[in-house]
């Protein structure tokens, strides 16, 4: 028991280190840009997998959150130069209470009528970014968001950026990952196997519901403020329905019901399309093949696919959850 | 009035695209989401037989909706079936169609490259004026096909026995597989006959816009939008769904503002999805697990 805590003391002290010496290893400023812009999906892709991996809605216009947070906190830093963190509390504030909002409507829908509604509610973020011109400055966009700066400290190189993304990643995977195996992780997934059985043991479905909206907003949300000051610039061209496909793609292909299938999903797939540049069109052919093949033979994603693969090697006697029942058949 | 006559034909091409998503949702209970797509290749598919065999339109149309209707079938067959043996969850079944969209955007991509086609319409292309109302020759091209194309879906789910099998299926999947009816096989005419849908309304639409390799995602996604104001899986609230979103649009475009108009579509969306979630043509929502 105690060897096996210090095992995982270790583990997490040795990565702890990694995360922190990466910077110093990794000196071409290219590899570092494209760890950073996974480290900001990685936080989307969180919200997402509380939202839809674990309580069973899902989203597929996340990019409409990204897009508020990014231009709240970019307006509020170019207009009123406000500082840093106070634009990002205002982001903040302003995304949780979309999600908010689009849950009302969500709360009645299920399946293809919930993922259409939030279709709708990306596209209309997008649309209003673009044409409501005197404040969001329509299709140009945002231009000359200050660098974040805490009190003397300013953050403009790649790796001081990417000391900024890492600590808020770190601590949206830590607040998701206790909250994942805490009552409220339990009571979402309770949710998602059956929303009426959950109601009769006295969930209230509705409020659990509107806090995992609420949340992806908010990490969402999160991500585009961190978005807005990396990049400098952002337009309505950022966020738009492909986005959100793709936000909903690293989830799934890194495994939705757990919080380290969002970190793997969202490195892989940000890896992928940066490896892959130099084939342009045929970048994406592969990766829609990519796509299908995972839904097909890795349903639980890449971290599904590993724990399968670690039970099979140590002999559990318990069946890999992913494998279908042989001979079986359901239409 | 000119508004709404100008919501005519592209409710038209609404209603075809949102007919191919019900179908395929009543049929089989899955949300294809390349159907788009399918739209983009017939386009591409006609005006390349057009280009290299100088067929005449019919025949590029025809040829077109059997071959997108084969990839349908393709589809069907390699992605579809495997999800089903697993007992896939509904959203990587969701995902998969939207990897089947990314794919073929991209191979028409890579054969028809990034620039936009131009389409030639069979018709004339000086309107026709009547009053104070004026139509374009293609415009009354597209309604007539639209509702040519209704026609015979309706006459084949009516009167054929594949067609009247499919319709069981719909209703009851189990008590058709019950009744011995092959539900592969039905998948994939369900799949077969939404795509051929589609590429016809992608043929009746070339004209009127270019054909581009993206084109799929709007349409695709306004159909869908449609199919679902009207009543998904219901084939008549389907028809009429396409119809009043090409109205609402056109409405909304040219009284209200031009850049508004899809916001204005959405947020109707939305509404109704609140309000009537199961469609305003509909009575009561069909249960689906």
């Amino acid at each position: 028991m105690i060897k096996r805590v210090m095992r995982k003391k270790i583990i997490l002290l040795a990565a702890g280190a990694a995360i922190l010496v990466l910077p110093v290893l990794v000196s071409n400023n290219y590899y570092l840009h494209v760890i950073n812009l996974a480290g900001i999906y990685t936080l989307i892709t969180i919200g997402l997998n509380l939202l839809s991996g674990y309580t069973g809605q899902v989203s597929m216009g996340q990019a409409g959150f990204f897009a508020v947070g990014t231009y709240v906190a970019g307006l509020l830093a170019i207009n009123l130069n406000i500082p840093f963190w106070a634009a990002a509390l205002a982001a903040l504030v302003i995304t949780a209470a979309c999600g908010a909002i689009i849950a009302i409507p969500a709360m009645r829908l299920s399946g293809p009528y919930l993922v259409l509604a939030t279709v709708g509610f990306g596209e209309i973020v997008r649309l209003v970014l673009l044409n409501w011109t005197p404040v969001t400055r329509g299709a140009a966009g945002l231009t000359g968001i200050p660098l974040p700066k805490f009190f003397t400290w300013q953050c403009s190189s790649e790796s001081q950026f990417y000391y900024l993304i890492f600590s808020v990643v770190l601590l949206g995977t830590y607040i998701a990952y206790r909250l994942a195996h805490s009552k409220v992780g339990r009571t979402f997934a309770a949710i998602r196997e059956d929303e009426v059985a959950a109601e009769a043991m006295g969930v209230r479905v509705s409020r659990y519901k509107t806090a995992a909206f609420i949340l992806s907003a908010v990490y969402a949300g999160m991500a585009g403020v961190l978005y807005g000051v990396f990049s400098g610039v952002a337009s309505p061209d950022n966020f738009t329905f492909d986005d959100s496909v793709t936000f909903l793609c690293m989830s799934v292909i890194g495994g939705n019901r757990s919080i380290a299938g969002a970190i793997v999903g969202s490195f892989m797939l940000t890896g992928m399309s940066e490896a892959l540049r130099a084939l342009q069109a045929y970048r994406l052919i592969i990766y829609g093949g990519v796509l299908i093949f995972t839904v097909i033979y890795m349903p639980q994603g890449l971290v599904g696919l590993a724990v399968t693969v670690r039970k099979a090697i140590k002999g559990g006697k318990d069946k890999p959850a992913s494998a279908p029942a042989e001979g079986e058949w359901k239409p | 009035m000119q508004y709404l006559l100008n919501g005519l034909p592209i409710g038209a091409i609404y209603a075809l695209v949102a007919l191919s998503y019900s179908l395929i949702y009543a049929a089989s209970g899955v949300l294809n989401w390349s159907q788009g797509d399918m739209v983009m290749l017939g386009a591409y598919i006609a005006f390349s037989l057009f280009q290299f065999f100088h067929v005449g339109f019919t025949l590029a149309l025809l040829g077109s909706m059997f071959l997108v209707g084969a990839i349908g079938v393709v589809v069907q067959f390699c992605i579809l079936r495997p999800l089903r043996k697993r007992e896939a969850p509904p959203i990587n079944v969701v995902i998969a169609t939207l990897g089947v969209a990314i794919v073929s955007r991209n191979i028409a991509l890579a054969i028809w490259g990034p620039e936009a086609q131009i389409f030639p319409s069979p018709v004339s292309s000086v309107p026709m004026t009547v009053g104070a109302l004026s139509v374009t020759w293609q415009d009354l091209l597209i309604v007539f096909g639209a509702f040519c194309l209704m026609g015979v879906l309706h006459y084949l789910l009516k009167k054929t026995r594949k067609g009247k099998a499919l319709r069981a299926v719909a209703q009851d999947r189990y008590a058709a597989i019950l009744m011995g009816v092959d539900t592969n096989k039905s998948d994939a005419l369900a799949f077969a006959a939404s795509a051929a849908l589609g590429a016809a309304a992608g043929i009746l639409i070339a004209p009127v816009f270019f054909v581009t390799f993206n084109m799929g995602a709007g349409i695709g996604l306004k159909g869908f939008v449609a199919a679902v104001i009207g009543g998904l899986g219901n084939i008549p609230a389907a028809i009429a769904g396409g119809f009043f979103l090409g109205i609402v649009e056109s409405l909304a475009g040219g009284l209200i503002s031009s850049g508004y108009r899809d916001a204005i579509t959405f947020t109707l969306l939305i509404l109704v999805l609140w309000l009537r979630p199961s469609g305003l043509f509909l009575r009561k929502a069909r249960q689906r697990a």
